[in-house]
This record gives structure tokens, C-alpha cells and sequence, in this order.
């Protein structure tokens, strides 16, 4: 039947409705795209907008830089400790909240907190809770004689001085990032769990297949498209997040213990003026991320199950 | 009554109308022309770390504009933020019409103002201007004031007097190896460290380049050439290495320009690099504190020089973009100077004057008057002889070794300029990472120079092909 009207054509329709979204993204993400993408090849700085192109020099100073390249390890080993913390604890949540019991909402709410909590604030808070001074973590080890004396078992300093020891900065980057993260996988995991059909499970748990035997050859198989899709989301947001590595550490303990390629592209690109050289390091994300989007989106369409 | 238009009253109309159309703005554009349009003023500045200076600043910029006929309008953010503010405004290409720096931004050159005829200006009329102000805001390659200099702020030493007694040594530490030898006593001793930065901020970039300048070493010479990689920087990072194993803790690997203040007050330090804004605040949060907190101009190295690095300079830049308002913002900045006396007065003297020969105006001032001072300078004296902020039965004379502390205190880029080159260091922590890798034990002295003069090199050169830092010699 022909429609009557202009609107109700879907050839006419679904474009015109995809074009708000089409110059959101060119407006927002293209163009900032496309203008990292020359000044990562010019001499521009904050100071100068006008620039000369100079090849792929600053790509070949970058990887040079001693600074990148421990920034890029950091970068996966930030993202990679983070989606993997994230991925257990966020199914166990999601195992607890899937079942009923009292205060279930309460504990949901808590849950979600982080995520809704501007994420600065959040992370001004265990600026505190990580405190070389007034730490209350550090006081509850105290209290407890794990700290602060001769024989404790974590040392005799007053404090653990979690900011300014590289090692323990980085367990503090990774856990306050997880904490901002949890609420996310759990809430998609919780999602993907709720779209098992509990027929299955009822009958491999008839048939005599304990928790795990379920686990692995139900729950997980059938969860993994939407995994995958947590992994991508953690993934981008933990890949390009710079929030809690700044609030926190401003990539310190010396020597860049904490820097991340988001961090260090800020530190050098505006921080230090070289506008070039931070775009440059900015699209060092751009080959990362687009293909790990492209290969857990390719095991998602291969394991969907129809 | 008539009801309907003629063709005469149609024409007669429409003439008028037409006439009126064709001399109306002309009528209003002479009736608009005797009062002169109104203009805004807009200024972007940090949050003052003393806040009562902001709480001064802002009435007295309104009431300038009201003497001026002219709006002003006063942004405050976190210093952190400046750079990035002021950034992404150039590339706007608008925004505000005077950027207050708390450090030299020489960068921005090519995007702000010559500011020449300001600073002449300001020489002329309130005289010498101290000479690290000047090598903050000017480059003497491309001879271009990018900014005006108003003030800045002294970075001294305060110690705990009655640690310092405890080991006998009530004057507090005269040299670096004061702080070592009597430091690691007051720690093993009595259990109190110090706190000097070496971590990815502001404090720890002063507290480092106060240590190799008073070490005879520097990242550049007076013709800025890098010369960082020599035996006497490697003397004084093997030193902060042995006074870090024996008077601080790992806290100063994740210092913050809140650490200072947090250790004095909650009297874990005997010794923090610091200006008196520490100290103003133990002042009003542990008064038995500050009292015990007294203070040491720079310390002298290993053969008798003594430099500190100024905590704070402020330059100010005008952008490009707003070359409209040049002319007020530039008197507005004059004016700011011919009124230090209350900038001094309002920040409890955590700010000092560039300008010291400026005449303290007559009048009420909103302080008690000073006998017989007729500059900034007999007023900065009197003040600092005896502090008008001292608590009761607390000691007036602590400041007084700070009196004379333009001597001994000098700019980022010591002893050359504060070009873009020290500025991208100064950013990117290379001095505090170079000496904390050699406390934690990570890399040798020799190693972790090397390292650091390298970086250094290729930001020089980077900045140099820019033509903003000078040639090679």
C-alpha cells in the first residue's frame, strides 16, 4: 500500500529521525577527532593556535619517551586488573540481587550509588579514606596492632602511605576505578541473568547439575554476549578515564607510577602546552579501543544464541 | 467621524512614516551618543589560598568599575584549572580580558598582548620593579612583555621551634646539611619527620629547584642552554636521597599543595618548605601549633649559596582576543598595583609587592596606619618586624627573617628566564621525578640525571624551533 504521507515512509522517516544523532556525533566526536587528528601531525600548542605540519614526528617522540611507554603499560595494566575485578564481583552481585530476600532494594540502591555520584566527588572522598595522615583505613589497622609497631605485620610506620608508595597507588587507582565501575556490570549482568529462562536451569538442576556444573555450562554460555558488552563498556570507560588517576595521584608516585595515556595526554598536552603531543598521545586510544569494540563485538554476534 | 482613509491621508501617513523611518536612527543614534555605551571588564583568577584576599578583591574590582563606568565581572577557580581555562579560551578566540597566572605563562606568548608600555608604565610610576618579576613575564628573545608582574609570594622554611631546641638547635636549620644532620636526629629521636615534596605537584617543583640552586647547579644557564647534567646536580640528588632514607617518609612521594599545611597542623613535621600560608592556617585551627612554628629564609648549600624559588607570581596576561578592553584592563592592573598596600594587607602577607618603591596612598586604608611609611617597602618592613596577624601572646617577630626575602628568592628558569621550556618541566615534574627515582632507589644519581637532562633537552629543542626560547650559545 503506498502511505499517504511524506512522514510515513520509512525511507523518509528513519533518516530523518537518524539526523539529530548524525550531527551529534559529527559535531561531538568527529570533529574533535578530526582536529586531534591534525595536530597530532603539527607543532600546535595551547599557547599558539596557529601551527605547522610536521610529519609524524611527535608520534616517533612519543614512542621514544620512556614516560609514554610506561604510561601505556600502566593504561592496560589500569584497564586490564580493573575489567577483570569488575567481571567477578560484578556477577557475584548479580547473583545475590537476582534472588529475593529483605532490604534487596537497599542494597541495590547502595549499589548503585558510585555510578550515580559525580565521579570526582566520589573520588575526593578517598582522597580522605587514603590519607597519609588521617587515613581511617590506616586507624582501623592501628586498632588492630597490623600497624604502627615494631612487630605489625604491615611495618612499623604510623601509616601505609597508600598514595606515596608506587605500588600500593596503584591497588588504590584500580580499586576506587572498580568501585566507580561495579554498579555498571552489575546492573547489565543482572539484566542478562534475568533473560535466562529459568526453565533451563530448573532443568539441568532436575537432571543433577550442581552450582558450578551450571555456572559454566548454563549461565555463563548464555551470558556471554552480555558480558561482552560489559567488557566493552568497562573497557572504553576504564581505557579513557583520567578522573580517578588525577584526583588521586595526578599520575604519582614519582616516576609516573600511576600515569595512564588519558593522564599523561592531559599532563603534556595542556598541563605541559604541547597541544601536539597530547593529541598525539590521545589517538593512541583510537587503534586500541576500536579493536577491541570490533573483536568482542565479532565473539557477541558469534556467540549470540537464537 | 471618519471611517475610512482617503487617498490624501494615505499619503500624508506614509510620508511621515517614511521620514520617520529615514530619521530615526540618526534621532536616536544622537540622543544614545551623549551617554557612552557601557563596557565589561572580565576577569579570571585563581581561588586565593587565603581567602579573606578574594573577599577584598572582589569589592574593590566592582567599585573600580563603578569609578570607571565600566562592569567588572571576577571568575574564581582552582589554580589547577587556570591552564586549561585559559587554553581552551584562546581557542575560542573569546573569553576574559585579564588572566591572573600564579606562574610564569610563557607559552601563551604568542597569544597575548606586548604588555610594554604597562610594565614601563608601572616602573615609571612606582619604580624598580624585583628582578624575577621581570624575568617571569618577559622573553628577552623575542623582547615581548607577554605579562605584568604585580606580586609573589615568599617560600621560606618553617620549623617547629621546640623540636629544633630539643636537639639543640633553636634557630631552626641555616643550611641543607642542617636539615639532615639535625632532621635525623629530631626523627630518630623524637619521631617527627619533615616534609618536603618530591611527588607530581607544585610544592615538590619549588622544594627541588630551591635544592639544585643552592647546590650551584640549575636545568638552564642565563643564555638558556640546558646544563642539568653536571657532578653538582648529581651531589644534590644524592643528598635529598640520604635526607629522604633519614628525615621524611613515603607520604612525600604522594605530596599535595594540601600536604604542608596538614602535616604542620596536625603537628607531624618539624620542618616543611612552605609560605606563611601554613602557618596562617595552624594559626586559626591549632593556635598552640602555629605559635611553636617559626621561620628560615633559604638554605644554604654545600658552599654557601642560598636560593628559595618564589611559591607563588602573579602575571597577569591580556589576550589578543580582547585587545577592545586592552586599555581598560591595562589601567585596571596599574591601578591594582598603586593599591598593594591592601593586596599586602588583605592576604595576612602571604602576598608580597613587585613594586616596592609604590607610595602607600594617603587615607584610611583599612588598616592601622604605620608610622612614617611612605612606600610598599617601609610598610613590608614594619609588617614583617612585627606581624599585625601574630596571636595573642604569640611572638611579633617571627617574620622578620623574611624581611629582606627578594635577596635570596628568585623565579622558575633561575638564573636564566622563565621561558616555556622551564615551564614545560616545571608541568611535567621532570625535577621532582628525577630526584624521587633516586630515593626510592629505583635508579643511580648519575642514571637518573642523565635521564632527566635528556627530557629536558628535547623540550628545549621543541620550544626553541618555536623561536620562543633563545639560541643555542
Amino acid at each position: 500500500m503506498k502511505e499517504r504521507y511524506l512522514l510515513e515512509r520509512e525511507n523518509i522517516l528513519a533518516p530523518l529521525l537518524l539526523f539529530p544523532v548524525v550531527i551529534y556525533v559529527i559535531l561531538l566526536v568527529g570533529f574533535p577527532f578530526v582536529m586531534a587528528f591534525v595536530y597530532s601531525f603539527s607543532n600546535v600548542t595551547v599557547g599558539n593556535p596557529d601551527y605547522k605540519i610536521v610529519g609524524i614526528r611527535n608520534f616517533i617522540d612519543i614512542i621514544g619517551d620512556k614516560v609514554f611507554q610506561k604510561s601505556l603499560g600502566n593504561t592496560f595494566i589500569f584497564t586490564f586488573v580493573s575489567i577483570s575485578i569488575v567481571l567477578i564481583l560484578s556477577h557475584i552481585l548479580a547473583e545475590v540481587l537476582i534472588r529475593e530476600f529483605r532490604g534487596k532494594w537497599l542494597v541495590r540502591f547502595l549499589i548503585l550509588m558510585p555510578w550515580t555520584a559525580p565521579i570526582a566527588l566520589g573520588t575526593i572522598g578517598y582522597l580522605w579514606f587514603l590519607d597519609s595522615v588521617f587515613s581511617p583505613i590506616d586507624w582501623i589497622l592501628r586498632s588492630f596492632g597490623l600497624l604502627g609497631s615494631p612487630d605489625a605485620l604491615l611495618g612499623p610506620m604510623s601509616n601505609m602511605y597508600w598514595l606515596g608508595r608506587p605500588g600500593l597507588a596503584m591497588v588504590s587507582v584500580i580499586l576506587v576505578h572498580v568501585w566507580r565501575l561495579l554498579p555498571l556490570g552489575t546492573v547489565i549482568l543482572i539484566a542478562g541473568m534475568n533473560s535466562i529462562p529459568r526453565e533451563i536451569l530448573e532443568a539441568a538442576q532436575v537432571d543433577g547439575a550442581g552450582y558450578f556444573r551450571r555456572l559454566f555450562n548454563i549461565t555463563l554460555p548464555l551470558l556471554f554476549p552480555v558480558i561482552g558488552v560489559t567488557v566493552l563498556f568497562a573497557a572504553l570507560f576504564t581505557f579513557t578515564d583520567m578522573t580517578v588517576v588525577w584526583v588521586l595521584t595526578m599520575g604519582g608516585p614519582p616516576p609516573h607510577s600511576t600515569q595512564v595515556l588519558a593522564s599523561l595526554a592531559f599532563l603534556k598536552g595542556i598541563q605541559g602546552g604541547d597541544l601536539a603531543q597530547g593529541a598525539a598521545i590521545s589517538l593512541f586510544f583510537f587503534p586500541v579501543l576500536a579493536g577491541v569494540a570490533a573483536i568482542v563485538l565479532g565473539l557477541v554476534k558469534k556467540a549470540v544464541v537464537t | 467621524m471618519k471611517r475610512y482613509i482617503t487617498r490624501r491621508d494615505f499619503l500624508r501617513n506614509a510620508g511621515i512614516g517614511t521620514v520617520g523611518l529615514a530619521l530615526g536612527p540618526a534621532l536616536l543614534k544622537d540622543v544614545f551618543a551623549q551617554k557612552p555605551e557601557r563596557r565589561t571588564l572580565r576577569i579570571l583568577q585563581w581561588s586565593h589560598f587565603v581567602p579573606r584576599y578574594d573577599r577584598w578583591f572582589d569589592p574593590y574590582a566592582k567599585r573600580w568599575g563603578e569609578e570607571h563606568n565600566v562592569d567588572v565581572i571576577v571568575d574564581h577557580i582552582g589554580l589547577a584549572d587556570l591552564r586549561s581555562t585559559f587554553a581552551s579560551e584562546v581557542a575560542a578566540g573569546k573569553g576574559h580580558d585579564i588572566i591572573e597566572f600564579i606562574a610564569p605563562p610563557s607559552d601563551f606568548e604568542p597569544s597575548v598582548l606586548d604588555l610594554k608600555d604597562v610594565n614601563q608604565e608601572a616602573q615609571k610610576k612606582f619604580g624598580k620593579q624585583v628582578p624575577f618579576a621581570t624575568r617571569s613575564s618577559y622573553n628577552p628573545n623575542t623582547k615581548k612583555f607577554y605579562g605584568f608582574c604585580h606580586g609573589w609570594t615568599i617560600d621560606p622554611g618553617d620549623y617547629r621551634k621546640s623540636l629544633w631546641e630539643k636537639v639543640g638547635k633553636p634557630e631552626g636549620p641555616v643550611t641543607w646539611e642542617d636539615l639532615l644532620t639535625y632532621g635525623t636526629r629530631i626523627k630518630k629521636e623524637l619521631g617527627v619527620q619533615m616534609g618536603i615534596g618530591m611527588s607530581q605537584e607544585l610544592d615538590s617543583n619549588m622544594a627541588g629547584r630551591a635544592l639544585l640552586w643552592s647546590f650551584d647547579t640549575a636545568i638552564q644557564d642565563e643564555n638558556e642552554n640546558v646544563i642539568l647534567d653536571n657532578k653538582k646536580t648529581v651531589e644534590a640528588v644524592k643528598f635529598m636521597a640520604e635526607l629522604y632514607k633519614n628525615t621524611l617518609t613515603p607520604e612525600v612521594f604522594g605530596w599535595t599543595a594540601a600536604s604542608n599545611n596538614q602535616l604542620l597542623i596536625a603537628g607531624r613535621a618539624s620542618y616543611i618548605l612552605n609560605s606563611i600560608s601554613a602557618y596562617r592556617s595552624a594559626q586559626k585551627d591549632v593556635p598552640e601549633v602555629a605559635k611553636d612554628v617559626f621561620f628560615t629564609p633559604a638554605l644554604k648549600g654545600p658552599r654557601g649559596k642560598a636560593w628559595a624559588c618564589e611559591h607563588v607570581i602573579y602575571v597577569s596576561v591580556i589576550p589578543k582576543f580582547a585587545s577592545k578592553n586592552a586599555d581598560l584592563a591595562k589601567q585596571f592592573l596599574l591601578d591594582l598595583c598603586a593599591n598593594y598596600d591592601r593586596a599586602m594587607w588583605e592576604s595576612a602577607l602571604y602576598g608580597s609587592p613587585s613594586f616596592f618603591s609604590t607610595p602607600v596612598p594617603s587615607g584610611d586604608r583599612g588598616y592601622p596606619q604605620v608610622k612614617g611609611a611612605k612606600t610598599l617597602r617601609d610598610l613590608h618592613n614594619a609588617w614583617f618586624s612585627e606581624d599585625p596577624f601574630a596571636l595573642p601572646g604569640e611572638r611579633k617577630d617571627k617574620l622578620l627573617p623574611l624581611r629582606d626575602a627578594e635577596k635570596w628568592s628568585t623565579n622558575v628558569g633561575h638564573p636564566g628566564p622563565a621561558n616555556p621550556a622551564e615551564g614545560e618541566i616545571f608541568s611535567t615534574f621532570v625535577i621532582p621525578n628525577m630526584l624521587a627515582k633516586v630515593a626510592q632507589e629505583k635508579q643511580s644519581a648519575e642514571e637518573s640525571v642523565k635521564q632527566a637532562e635528556e627530557e629536558c633537552k628535547k623540550i628545549f629543542e621543541k620550544w626553541r624551533a618555536q623561536g620562543l626560547v633563545g639560541k643555542k650559545k
